[in-house]
Order: structure tokens, then sequence, then C-alpha cells
């Protein structure tokens, strides 16, 4: 009878739940209204792309691992592609480079405004939610011109990229980032000073500088605790080191940090690609790759939309590769949801949650 | 020959057939409203009453470990709590059917019905959503009732009467909208709290608790229950209207008024975030109570000196 009265009332949350957009499980205990532990399980999205990458060779990875998540697929066909260079001794040309670069932070963008909608849905503002999909669709617009494709654009190949700019697609550009522009002048606006949805996100899911080092949270999430943690600053790849981006930091570390980071990221982004657009240097678009990859491994490292994406690549100088290991940003940071959870109230859960920009299907492979 | 007429009233006219489709179609603008503001297209006009016939066409699942006869009997209790209100209140502008002194309080009482049966029929079932949802209506009924009957007793009391029909009446000569102005927001947001429209949509919040305490319901019952909210924002809404809105007399100035009360309910919905329930409470409590009371006190203090 003891045992029965003190055994906690579960909240699942997961695998299928309106707050999810994809499975994963979590199971949040209660006190009434008060969450008092959380526990999370992950896996229902395992689809074996890591095993199914050694059996096809280096052309064909890139098309199974840009497949691993459809908002962040750039981020893993280029993490991909310079570990292979790397691996090969290749350099990609500039002119490839910079346009990665230019797809990686429209990515970006994309990637965030999906954030932003999604988070909004959760504390119940729909309206934020409808208004920030409908400007995305600006910037799939965009992407889809550039490259053919609204999600996995396919812009990289071993060497290089496929897809070219030229004045008009580069006014077209410039227009769609102008409009996205203003846009997020008008989310900031709503995320530092709309009073019931300062009320969903002040203060809520805290997380001290020391907290989130402990952890190991990356990408926004760690920077909006002060911890000053992106790929593209501290070791730059593809062009970052010609076209250079600040990072964004906040010190509050609770939801609304979160929220000011990824909008205050959005201006940094825009002005990048604009930056790019009006220096992008001439030349070769691809450069020539080997069939076979000489034998070795290597570490290709970098900041994905939600944080560090992270791939580890071994050749055994065959045309395949040995092993492929992806660790994706989403498995750093769920640490804090059960990091944070204890104390709040069980609507703050799928805020905080969403807060992190989980992306179960990359994290899970 | 009494009874009959009584039956046609209950089934037909005013309550029953008409107020439900005046429901639906209040439903309709409403979510048609939000749509637009909230940049989509929102649902055709027939949505709302095509939803209710397919519900009713579909098998009612029966969870396990729920008391039957609760279950399927208090979706039935609720609507016809809601429709009997319907007698009592001056809808489309014309007389109530019934009237008698003190109908008031038996037409706030019979709305109350709604929110207290889809709270037991939350309890009732064993499903942890359904519990929490359960907890979260019943919670939200004890902030807001209290300050939404406060509002409606601020007219009663200038007019002197506790007969909706004659206080009715008395509005007719006096706007209190401009009278008793914070009567007024509350009641309209207390029918929001009652209809649990958002930002009060704590208690079904889907992203946290699914559908609340509706989350077992499907089929017929969970029609019933949507027909009884629908019939509850037209008879609230011809309240809030009726007591400060000038008084409803004819069919057209019913439309307007009620209509230009539910622009201001869809702009309200589609510019807040979810508030949580202790939010909500704390809301309820710490401002929408004693703003209410207040201005009851100084109605009756200045009602005493012109006296």
């Amino acid at each position: 009878m003891e045992n029965e009265t003190r055994e906690k009332f579960i909240i699942p949350i997961g695998p299928q739940h309106p707050a999810l957009k994809e499975p994963g499980h979590f199971e949040f205990s209660v006190d009434g209204e008060t969450v008092t532990g959380a526990t999370v399980r992950l896996g229902y999205v395992h689809r074996g792309i890591e095993k199914a990458a050694e059996e096809r060779n280096w052309v064909q990875d890139l098309y199974l691992l840009e497949r691993i998540c459809g908002i962040c697929s750039h981020a893993h066909a280029l993490a991909y592609s310079l570990g292979v260079e790397k691996l090969a001794g290749v350099t990609a040309p500039p002119r490839a480079q910079a346009i990665r670069q230019l797809v990686a932070e429209l990515e970006r963008v994309h990637s965030h405004l999906l954030w932003l909608g999604v988070s909004a849905h959760e504390a119940g503002f729909d309206t934020l939610f409808m208004f920030s999909w409908r400007d995305r669709e600006t910037i799939m617009d965009v992407l889809e011109g550039l490259t053919g494709n609204r999600v996995n654009y396919s812009v990289n190949v071993l060497g290089g990229v496929k897809a070219d700019i030229d004045d008009a697609r580069a006014d077209a550009i410039r227009r769609g980032i102008d409009f996205l522009e203003e846009r997020t002048q008008h989310y900031l606006k709503i995320a530092t000073s709309d009073e019931t949805f300062l009320r969903r996100t002040r203060g809520v899911g805290y997380t001290s500088r020391e907290q989130a080092e402990e952890l190991g949270l990356v990408g926004p999430t760690a920077r909006a605790a002060n911890v000053a943690r992106d790929v593209r600053v501290d070791v730059p790849y593809a062009a970052y080191t010609d076209f250079p981006v600040q990072m964004t930091l906040d010190t509050r570390g609770d939801l609304e940090a979160r929220f000011v980071v990824r909008i205050r990221e959005l201006f940094e982004s825009y002005r990048v690609v604009r930056q790019i657009l009006d220096r992008l240097p001439a030349g070769e678009l691809t450069a020539r790759m080997p069939r076979r990859i000489k034998e070795g491994e290597t570490v290709s490292r970098i900041e994905a939309p939600r944080g560090e994406l992270f791939y580890f690549i071994k050749s055994n100088g065959s045309d395949k590769p040995e092993r492929i290991k992806v660790r994706t940003p989403s498995i750093c940071n769920f640490a804090v949801v059960t990091g944070t959870a204890k104390g709040h109230q069980l609507a703050d859960m799928p805020m905080i949650l969403a807060g992190m920009d989980p992306c179960f299907s990359c994290n899970d492979r | 020959m009494d009874i009959v007429k009584d039956i046609l009233a209950i089934l037909i006219f005013p309550a029953g057939l008409a107020v439900m489709a005046g429901g639906l179609a209040y439903e309709w603008i409403d979510r048609k409203l939000v749509a637009q503001l909230q940049n989509r297209i929102g649902p055709r006009w027939f949505q709302p009453a095509a939803d209710i016939v397919k519900l009713l066409a579909k098998e009612e699942v029966l969870p396990e470990g729920v008391d039957s006869r609760l279950f399927y009997g208090l979706p039935v209790v609720a609507l016809a709590g809601v429709l009997t209100a319907a007698l009592y209140v001056p809808l489309f502008g014309l007389a109530p059917a019934h009237s008698f002194s003190g109908d008031l309080i038996v037409a706030i009482y019979l709305l109350s019905m709604l929110t207290l049966c889809s709270g037991l029929a939350g309890a009732n079932t064993n499903d942890r959503f359904s519990l929490i949802g359960a907890t979260r209506t019943l919670t939200q009924l004890f902030s807001y009732e209290a300050p939404f009957l406060l509002t409606l007793l601020g007219p009663a009391i200038v007019a002197g009467s506790w007969q909706i029909s004659e206080i009715n009446a008395y509005a007719g000569g006096h706007w209190l909208l401009f009278t008793q102005p914070v009567g007024f927001v509350v009641a309209l947001i207390g029918l929001m709290g009652k209809l649990e429209l958002p930002p009060f949509d704590a208690p079904e919040a889907e992203t946290e608790i699914v559908a609340g305490a509706m989350t077992e319901y499907s089929g017929r019952g969970w029609a019933l229950f949507r027909l009884g909210k629908n019939v509850e924002l037209i008879i609230g809404l011809t309240l809030i209207a009726a007591f400060y809105l000038g008084g409803l007399s004819d069919p057209l100035g019913f439309l307007l008024k009620t209509l230009a009360l539910l622009l201001a309910v869809a702009g309200l919905q589609a510019l807040f975030a979810r508030l949580r329930i202790d939010q909500t409470v704390g809301l309820w409590w710490r401002a929408g109570a004693l703003l209410v009371l207040a201005q009851l006190l100084a109605t009756i203090v200045l009602k005493g000196m012109t006296a």
C-alpha cells in the first residue's frame, strides 16, 4: 500500500504525440503539474544508414548521407564531402567552397525559421507559427531556384558543387534575404517583448554556463548559455576563413536566450550571404576526385544549424568507405531536457524540448 | 398544449435545432476569422456541420476501466444543460422562450454544466492525459467562474432584477459597456476561459496533454461535447451582448452585436501565446476577480447613493 501511494504519476510524451513531429519517447514523472523527473528514450527512427554507407561507394554515400536529415541535409553532405576530400588530398575550388557556405547559411535560415514556428506552436502561439512558416517559404523558393530542390538540395559533389550562381540568381537571393531580414526584425521584437510569450520563455529551462559545459551542449543551445562554441569560428571550414561569421552569444541561458540567439544568428547569416554574393570568387566549380580514396581515417566537423556535426570517416583504399560514424548535435543537447526538467511545470516541457531543436531522425540515423 | 409547446421549444426553436445550427455557424465564423488572422485559409462554411455528422456516424470507442453509464451519459447531460440554458436567453434578439424571476442564476449554472461534465468525463477515464486535462479543466472552472458570475451580477444589480429579460430591457436604454467597462472586458475574457479558447486552452493543450479531458472521447460523445461548446459560444455571446451592448430586441441587432463580439474574441485568440494553468489562475484571481469586485462595490455604492 505504501508503495502504491508513492508510485510516480508518469506522463508519457511520445513515441506518438502531437508535441513531437518525429518519434521519440519522453517520460515525465509529475507531482500535480510539477515535473519531478524526466527520462528520454531514442532510436525509433533508426534506419541503419551508417551500415548501409559501408555497402555503397563514395559517390553513392553522398546521396545516402544527405538523407539522414530533411532539415539539415546540406550540413551532412558538406561534412561528408569535406572529410572525403581531406582523405583524398583534394581541395575544392574557392568558388565551390563559397557556394557551399552560401547554401549552408541559407539552410541555417530555413532551419531556424522552421524551429521558430515549431517552438511557437508548442507555446500555443499559432499565429507566430503560421507567419514564420509562411516566410520560410521564401527561403525554400530561393533554395529551390538555386539547387532544384526544396529539401535534400544535393548541391555537393565530391570535389566541388553542382550549382552555379549567375547575376539573376544572385539578385533573386538578395530579394529573398531583404524580405526576410525585415520579417526577422519583427520576430525578434515578438520574442523579446510579447508579454504572454515571455511568460512562457523567460527563466524557463535555465542552464548556467558551467552546467552547459558539463552537459556538453552544442550549437545555439550552448551559445545561449554563453558557451563560446561554434565550429564556423573555432575551426573555419569551406569558405568561412574568407567570409567569417560573428559568434552570437547570450548570457541568460534560458529559453528566451535560445530564441534571441537563433533569431540573431539569422541576421548574421543574411549578412554573410550578401557578402558571399558580392564577392563570389571566380573559377571552376569542381576539382577532380579519384574513384578510390587513399587508405586512412579522418574527422570532419562542421556547424550544422543545431550545433556541431561530427563525421568520422575511415577508408581502406577501396571505392567504398570502411566505416562512417556520424554524431549529430541533437544527442548532445537532449541532456538539456533531462537536466533541467525537474521543478518545471508540465506545460514548460514541450517548450524546453522544442527549445533545443531536437532532430530525431538525424539522431537515430 | 403547453407541454407540446415546451417540447417544440426544446427540440426545434428557440433551443434545439435552431440554436445548434446557430452554434455551428458561429463556430465556423470564429474558425474562419482566426484562420484569416493567422494567414491561413480556414474551413469551408459547412465544415463544422460536416464534422458533427461524420462524428455521429462513427464508432464510439468505450475505453477500458470507465463507468460506461457516466461515459455515455455525460455528453448528453452537457448538451442538454446548454440547450436548456438557451430557453432563458434572448436568442436571435427574440424574447426568451421561458422567463421567471431568477432565471439568470439558473442559466449561469446550466452553462457551467458543460465544463463540469467534461471535467468529470476526463476524471472518469484512466487515461493520464485525460486526468491531467480534467484537473486543469476544473482548476480553470474555479478560476474564471466567480469573476464571470460577478460580471453578470453587475448589470443585474443596476437593473434591479435577476430576470434575464428584464435586465435585457433595462440594458436597452443603457449601454453598460460604458458604465461598467471592466465588467464587459472580464465577461468577454471569462467566456473565452469557459470555452477553453486560446490563450486559455491549457486544459486541452495539444502539445502537452493531447486533447485533455476529451482524449478518450470519439464518435458520438465527442460530437455532443463539441456541439455543446458551440451552443455555449452563442449563448455566452448573446448574454454579454444583451447585458453590455445595449440589449437585444431584434434579429438584426443580435447579429451585429454578437458578430462584433465574436470578432473581438477571434482577435484575442490569435494574439496571445497559451497561458500556463498556474498563470491562468493567477490572472483571474489577482486581476479579474479583484477588478470586477471593485467595480461591483462601486456600482452598489453608487446605486445606494442615488436611491
